[in-house]
């Protein structure tokens, strides 16, 4: 099918959203909480785009859970986006003070941020990748737990879980850095679970849990023969592939 | 500390809510609210049960117990003072009510009083608008409720002596 | 049974009230009275019917007592008064005047609330059985024309016509969105899967309203045949009703009820030996006011958090389990069965053309007569208040109303002349919501109700958009600023860029109409604003640090009914001299300045 975006038309297929759309098109539009690994969440709603309808009416609609459908007209910017952007920058920076991601944005957007009391140590923007990326994992530990302005991410009763397998793929996704992560000493230390680090056979890195590597062997059903870090195992496939083309 | 026989006896009743409904997402809610009624909050074992039995992760188990007012996950006390604080009953003076249950017990609404009696909560509304403000405590309803009736409320449940701390 | 109703119509009936609010006044012990004082008593040839029935809506007269067929209802019984009610009315035949309700104004006794004021401007249709009916009984409900509009759609209609009737009827649903009900029913139908569903959206939460409380706890067969003849048209066989669990009497009411319809043979398989076959399930609710938004709802039946999620897609379509669905609220599955049977010509003569039919409110805060009421819709503001509600009561000044619950917006005297229906209210900054009318006087503080409105949606957001979690939590910080009394000026224009942004911006309802309290007290309140802001000063009275209260040494007769009345003992002065404040002492809650008979506690 074909929609327009910005008076340009462009092809579209069932199923997709606007986002998904532009993304393909090299349209930019910012998100906070979309990542292309998982759907749309329609949660920062920094991605707000405005539709034109069949009567000419225009109204803002979330472009990363808004579906495509023959016919649409879709505008990319304008006045009213600007300030609905502009005033989420300022609310976003205005919670997440302590957070230079969510600072800078205030800044892109030249706002002041409005800052809230007792928010002063906070960088999460519950843009909530982390539980996205946590139960692609399979671990599935982390919670948008409570509601309304309390809301936060948590590990049920704020204990470490019997299912975190320390993998930080949750620590690697946040925007934020909001997601704290220690190692030292050989360990691991993440959502109130200690783990012990494998070293890589290779550089000696150290770079996994042993959780993470059983998790992988019964994924995938194969034993590792060599803990190898990621570096060193691209390293090795680039070998493998050399000595192939050769 | 929760006492070995008190484990088991709350095994059991977890087991036996479990028993009346399939093992189906869509029972959690209903789990729950028997879960609430019967021991006043979710207990840690009532949730991974719970969790075990539906299949499903934990997390959303805790999800759900902290999103829904109806859940608490910490014990409430015996007599629990429900301050309707719907549109009628706050025009109506529940703020105050509230303050002078704090000025009596010493506790905020989601407290409990150390002693594990009182236990203070606000509610949106109770639909008993006409006879705002009113006062729900365990299952009996006080209505148009003034400042001063507070302490004798307080006082039909074996009163409470609060040590004065909060009399600012 | 035509013989057992012969029978029934020439014997006394004593109807006690057990709604909430008459139970909460002891209406239980006066219904334990009569059934103690009644039983195998001698005097009585015929030993009169009584009935425990649904809500009669006025809460501040009960518990309330109906004789019929003499039709007299008495207020505030007590389980004292029930010999005197036995031994003069039902034996005699008499009215007990003193429990009769006396009309304020006219100082005359009145025999039936049927004709007081509070009644005569009240149109029944959502509400026609409550209070009339024992809820517990699907007989009563049945003798009542029950299930009858099912029967009719079974044997005389097809699918199709029945949306063409509820087309044709123009009812919109009456839990706030105003959506064209058939129109709902037509887009569900014309999905072509299954199964679709069927969902009573019964999870009220706005705080000061409780009309669907009251249909469920007092008619809930109505609920169920309203379902059953949308599962007609739909070819769903299943339903759920999800009811707020704090409503236990609701809740203990509709179990029983789907239990007797299933048993009577209006659930289940080859209903009425026709080919329906559907069954109702009761969803107990946890607690969350977001989940009166279809979307939150459906995912907290389906065993989630209630979050909702955009609404592109409808659950006409996407609904329940992805399937399609109907979500109704309460109100409106309660008025289906009335169009069906009286037909849509006579719904739609009621009301306005954008809006028949009529609407159930919950009228209640500084209003005479509080309760339920129902009425054709346009009527005005002020009929709702004065003519029905008897006004403010206590000599005060009228300030504002609300409407539409915590997101509905305030409307101040200078628009009382506005006709209640779904777009009126919309245009002027409010809306109908559910149908919370809450009156508020000269002793409210309009800054501090909508701080109180928006620390509400604070805790009741679900908390999954920026918009909605951190614009309501800007709005509560500048406002509860305002009132400390540590507002600026360029504090207003704040509170409006937030709040444009949160309506146009959020992810569902919630987030879009939270802001109306703000805006609508901005824009016709703004001076109030402006006296917290730069005289710091609030002219109610409510605003703990912007309030000093005073008794005016002119006006004051030492009656000593501040005195009494003070919780900290922070008045002084001896009877019929003058009172004095203590400063220090008082906690500024305004028991004082609301209860002087002679205006004499004033705000400084």
């Amino acid at each position: 099918m074909k929609i327009m975006i910005d008076a340009r038309e462009v092809m579209a297929y069932p199923g997709e959203t606007i986002l998904e759309v532009c993304r393909r098109e090299n349209i930019f539009i910012p998100t906070l909480c979309y990542h292309p690994a998982f759907k749309g969440q329609g949660a920062c709603r920094m991605c707000m785009v405005e539709i034109i309808d069949s009567s000419g009416q225009k109204r803002l609609v979330a472009s990363c859970t808004y579906p495509v459908s023959d016919g649409l007209k879709v505008i990319t910017s304008s006045e009213k986006i600007k300030k609905t952007r502009k005033t989420l920058a300022m609310l976003i920076a205005g919670r997440s003070q302590a957070s230079p991601f969510a600072q800078e944005i205030a800044e892109e957007y030249k706002v002041k941020p409005l800052f809230f009391k007792g928010f002063e140590n906070e960088k999460c923007i519950l843009c909530r990748l982390c539980i996205n990326a946590c139960e692609e994992m399979g671990s599935a530990v982390l919670a948008a737990v409570s509601r309304g302005v309390d809301k936060r991410i948590e590990t049920p009763y704020a204990e470490g879980a019997e299912e975190c397998i320390g993998c930080k793929a949750c620590a690697e996704i946040c925007p934020t850095g909001a997601i704290e992560v220690k190692e030292e000493n050989g360990q691991r230390i993440i959502w109130h679970k200690t783990f012990d680090l494998i070293k890589c056979a290779n550089c000696g890195k150290e770079f996994a849990t042993p959780e993470q590597i059983k998790f992988i062997e019964d994924k995938t059903g194969r034993k590792m023969e060599k803990f190898l870090c990621e570096g060193c195992r691209k390293r090795q496939t680039a070998e493998v592939i050399k000595e192939f083309s050769v | 500390m929760v006492k070995a026989a008190d484990e088991g006896k709350m095994l059991a009743d977890i087991r036996e809510i479990l028993d009346n409904y399939p093992p189906e997402e869509r029972y959690i809610l209903a789990v729950m609210q028997d879960m609430q009624k019967r021991f006043n909050y979710l207990p840690k074992a009532g949730l991974k049960t719970l969790a075990f039995y539906v299949g499903v992760p934990l997390s959303r188990v805790y999800a759900m117990a902290s999103f829904y007012k109806a859940f608490s996950l910490t014990p409430k006390g015996q007599y629990v003072f429900r301050v309707c604080d719907g549109t009628a009953c706050h025009i109506k003076g529940s703020k105050i009510l509230i303050e002078q249950l704090y000025k009596c017990l010493g506790i905020r609404p989601g407290e409990t009083t150390p002693d594990g009696r009182f236990s203070i909560e606000t509610v949106n509304c109770l639909g008993a608008c006409a006879l705002a403000p009113v006062v729900v405590v365990n299952d009996r309803v006080y209505a148009k409720v003034i400042p001063g009736d507070v302490e004798k409320i307080i006082r039909e449940y074996g009163g409470y002596a609060h040590e004065g701390k909060n009399e600012d | 049974m035509k013989e057992k109703m012969k029978i029934e119509s020439s014997v006394n009936k004593v109807m006690v009230c057990c709604g909430t609010g008459c139970t909460a006044n002891g209406a239980r012990q006066v219904l334990a009275a009569f059934m103690d004082k009644l039983r195998d008593n001698p005097n009585f040839e015929v030993v009169p019917v009584l009935k425990a029935t649904g809500c009669n809506g006025w809460c501040e007269k009960g518990p309330i007592v109906k004789i019929m067929p003499q039709d007299i209802s008495y207020c505030h019984v007590k389980a004292e008064d029930v010999d005197e009610i036995i031994d003069r009315t039902l034996l005699k035949g008499e009215p007990v005047k003193r429990l009769l309700y006396r009309d304020p104004v006219k100082k005359e006794f009145v025999t039936s609330i049927h004709q007081t004021d509070f009644y005569r401007k009240q149109h029944k249709i959502a509400l026609r059985n409550i209070g009339e009916i024992d809820p517990g009984s699907i007989d009563d409900y049945i003798e009542r024309g029950g299930y009858k509009a099912l029967k009719k759609v079974l044997k005389e209609m097809t699918p199709d016509e029945v949306i063409e009737e509820i087309l044709k009827s123009g009812l919109r649903g009456r839990g706030g969105g105003g959506f064209p009900t058939g129109l709902k029913w037509q887009a569900c139908k014309n999905t072509p899967r299954f199964p679709k569903y069927i969902i009573c959206n019964g999870d009220e939460g706005d705080p000061g309203a409780f009309m669907d409380r009251s249909v469920m706890e007092g008619d809930p067969h109505t609920i169920i045949e309203g379902m059953l003849i949308c599962a007609y048209v739909l070819k769903a066989e299943r339903g759920f009703i999800y009811v707020r669990d704090e409503y236990d009497l609701a809740v203990k009411y509709l179990r029983q009820a789907i239990l007797d319809a299933r048993e009577h043979g209006f659930l289940g398989e080859n209903i009425l030996k026709s080919d329906l076959r559907f069954d109702i399930e009761l969803v107990r609710g946890g607690g969350a006011f977001v989940c009166g938004e279809e979307t939150a709802l459906i995912k907290s039946i389906e065993g989630y958090p209630g979050e909702p999620h955009d609404k592109y897609v409808f659950p006409t379509e996407k609904g329940l389990w992805g399937q399609p669905t109907v979500i109704n609220n309460v109100e409106t599955w309660a008025n289906i069965p009335v169009i069906i049977l009286d037909g849509a010509e006579k719904f739609a003569s009621l009301g306005t053309v954008g809006s028949p039919g009529t609407k159930v409110f919950s009228l209640v805060g500084k209003v005479v007569n509080t309760g339920l009421v129902e009425v054709p819709m346009g009527i005005t503001l002020r009929e709702i208040i004065y003519d029905i509600g008897g006004g403010v009561p206590e000599g005060r000044q009228f300030k504002a109303v609300q409407t539409g619950g915590p997101s509905g917006g305030c409307i101040p005297a200078s628009h009382l002349d506005l006709k209640v229906d779904f777009d009126t209210l919309t245009r002027e900054g409010s809306m109908m919501g559910s149908g919370g009318i809450i009156v508020m006087d000269d002793t409210t503080c309009m800054v501090e109700v909508a701080r109180y409105y928006t620390n509400f949606l604070a805790g009741e957001s679900c908390g999954k958009c920026t918009p909605c979690r951190e614009g309501i939590r800007a709005l509560v910080e500048i406002l509860t600023r305002i009132c400390k009394g540590e507002g600026e000026l360029s504090d207003l224009q704040l509170l409006r860029d937030i709040s444009e942004v949160m309506q146009e911006a959020s992810l569902c309802a919630l987030g879009r109409t939270a802001p109306n309290p703000v805006l609508s007290t901005l824009r016709f309140f703004e001076d109030e604003y402006i006296a917290h802001i730069v005289e710091k000063r609030c002219p109610a009275g409510v605003c703990p640090a912007l309030t000093t209260f005073y008794i005016d040494p002119e006006l004051c007769t030492g009656c000593t009914l501040c005195k009494r009345n003070c919780p900290v003992d922070a008045i002084k002065g001896e009877a019929k001299k003058k009172h004095e404040i203590i400063e220090d002492k008082c906690i500024r809650c305004g028991e004082c300045y609301r209860r002087c008979r002679f205006k004499a506690v004033k705000v400084r």
